[in-house]
């Protein structure tokens, strides 16, 4: 009996801990649904009066939110296309050989993802202007975010090629497949999941990529909902129920997928981060 | 078969072929491709950085490589100005104070949340949805958190009799950069409270059982046991906190601007305002080199800290 109380108090302990945690999350969605006026009362309520939904058809209109989100989904995909591409065959070579070489790539790779985006912005940008790249600014911020995010797939997705035998395309080979059918018949279908996992992390960096897109992209009609929302903000602003709005429509799909994938998704990432 | 026939006549191609279908070629390819795009879009602009920050730059040379040569002027300019030495604190205060409150957060969580009742994982998991958010979103939400007279913090921080009078975070130079920590440790806790989980679930079990048959109470355990276990987990979560919390961008864009007057300018910031405020691409370059060589330290000390833990 007092065995099964325990539990149920450290379930209770860990709920409320969670709740308290999220507060701000739970904050932004309880001033999206206020009213104007409301958002201003003392005390502030802590659950809205009355839930006004139309708010978000209403700031998706007038911030031509449908644009801002349309550019974070190709400049998102884009780069979730290109660093797949590149990074996994680099995953799957790192993780299947132990070598002065691979050790050296390794470590270059581990380097690379440590370099901030605000720091590299300067001489990528004045390189990018002088090659004439800015002409085209999202697949710009495509390139450069690739560079910024494609050491980390690589540690991820390496992850789960080690934890795949190497005896299983041994086994293909000695079937008379070629190394290319072995990695693409074997391997890649093994590691499906954990490919899968860690293009789903690049996709909401990038959907939420900040600085590359701000300095490129001058354009405001190539510009993703991470400027946006920038932009939004002001430094006198008062709507903040219109801005907590438009951080709902902004987030919200990411922590849905978030929520669904869980559990994968962090599995996936104590894998890759500590080994 | 086609294609075997037409490359008879060529036994050299032929064997690149298959050397890259079926032999080291096909290795060499795989990892050559993705590193030469990373030091194409990485490594050469932190050399072109580097290169820029003894140049002289202007408007008009931007599009140029070969720029008038000037030595160590920028840097000198650099260390001469008012604002360098406390951008430079607030900066070392910023990261600090960040990962101190990460780490001890997370760490508390981790340990909380390592008794494994049901529902742990999943819940466990749950918090980590500050991580993936958007940083301009969690800035967004803080900066609305944070406000003077009708942000619910201070509200919360009146009503339970902590202050009494409101503070104004984000316009008062002796709150702007710790509005800027409070709302960086939120986001980072879960980060480093997963990664200190995994850490912990890899301690055997048998021996806290046989250090309490010993008689160890709970703090001779977690220091005895718990601490030296997790050396390298510890080293790793620090080090990554260095590299995450020197990367934090989004959070100043979003919060203070590195307002009011610099008070919560960190260099990282700063880096991006020289160049793309000011225009003054070369001093941009200066703060950046100064700071990617920073971050590289931290970067060996990582890659020191998971080595560590895979030799074990």
């Amino acid at each position: 009996m007092s065995a099964t109380r325990h539990t149920r108090l450290l379930l209770f302990a860990a709920i409320l801990l969670g709740a308290i945690y999220l507060f701000p999350l739970y904050w932004m969605y309880a001033t999206a649904l206020k009213s104007g006026s409301e958002i201003f009362a003392y005390p502030p309520t802590f659950i809205p009066r009355g839930l006004d939904f139309g708010i978000f058809a209403e700031v998706w209109a007038t911030r031509d939110m449908g644009r801002f989100i349309w550019n974070s989904l190709v400049i998102a995909t884009g780069s979730m296309a290109l660093v797949a591409l590149l990074g996994t065959g680099c995953a799957y070579v790192l993780a299947r050989y132990r070598n002065v070489w691979i050790d050296i790539a390794l470590f270059l790779v581990l380097m690379l993802q440590v370099l901030p985006a605000s720091l590299m912005i300067t001489p990528i940008f004045v390189g990018f202007s002088a090659l004439g790249l800015l002409d085209f600014p999202r697949f710009a911020v495509m390139l450069a975010f690739t560079a910024k995010a494609m050491p980390f797939f690589v540690i991820l997705v390496r992850a789960t090629f080690m934890s795949i035998p190497a005896e299983l395309e041994e086994a293909a080979l000695v079937d008379g497949n070629s190394r290319i059918g072995a990695f693409a018949l074997i391997a890649l279908p093994l590691a499906r999941n954990g490919i899968l996992v860690s293009a789903i992390l690049i996709f909401m960096q990038a959907f939420g990529e900040f600085v590359y897109s701000k300095s490129m992209i001058q354009d405001v009609t190539l510009q993703p909902a991470s400027v946006g929302l920038n932009g939004f903000m002001g430094p006198n602003t008062v709507e903040w129920n219109k801005i907590m709005a438009y951080a709902t429509i902004y987030v919200t799909p990411i922590l849905a997928a978030f929520v669904l994938l869980q559990q994968r998704i962090v599995s996936g990432l104590t894998s890759g981060a500590l080994k | 078969m086609r294609s075997r026939r037409l490359l008879n006549g060529y036994p050299k191609m032929k064997r690149l072929l298959s050397s890259v279908t079926d032999g080291k070629g096909f290795d060499i390819l795989l990892v050559s491709l993705p590193l030469l795009f990373l030091l194409a879009f990485s490594g050469l602009p932190l050399l072109y950085n580097v290169l820029m920050s003894f140049q002289e730059v202007d408007i008009f040379s931007l599009g140029r490589l070969i720029r008038p040569f000037i030595g160590l002027d920028n840097y000198r300019e650099l260390f001469a100005a008012p604002e360098f030495w406390p951008i430079m604190w607030n900066t070392m205060l910023f990261v600090v104070c960040s990962i101190a409150g990460q780490f001890t957060l997370g760490l508390a969580l981790a340990l909380f949340f390592d008794t494994g009742f049901r529902g742990s994982s999943f819940l466990r998991g749950l918090f980590l949805v500050s991580w993936v958010m958007p940083g301009l979103v969690v800035g967004a939400i803080w900066n609305w958190i944070l406000s003077g007279d009708f942000g619910v913090l201070n509200y919360l921080l009146t009503s339970s009799g902590l202050i009494s009078e409101n503070i104004f975070w984000r316009s008062d130079v002796d709150y702007s950069l710790w509005a800027v920590v409070l709302a960086n440790i939120w986001l980072g806790t879960s980060f480093n409270m997963i990664l200190l989980s995994v850490g912990l679930a890899g301690i055997p079990k048998d021996l806290y059982e046989a250090s309490e048959l010993d008689g160890a109470n709970i703090l001779q355990r977690f220091s005895t046991i718990t601490l030296p276990m997790m050396r390298s987990t510890i080293g790793a979560v620090i080090s990554l906190g260095l590299i995450f919390t020197l990367q934090q961008f989004d959070l100043f864009a979003a919060i203070t601007s590195g307002g009011p007057a610099n008070s919560s300018n960190v260099a990282q910031y700063w880096a991006w305002e020289l160049s793309f405020r000011q225009y003054d691409f070369a001093k941009g370059a200066t703060v950046s080199t100064l700071m990617i060589i920073t971050v590289m330290i931290a970067a060996v000390l990582y890659v020191r800290s998971t080595r560590h833990e895979v030799r074990i």
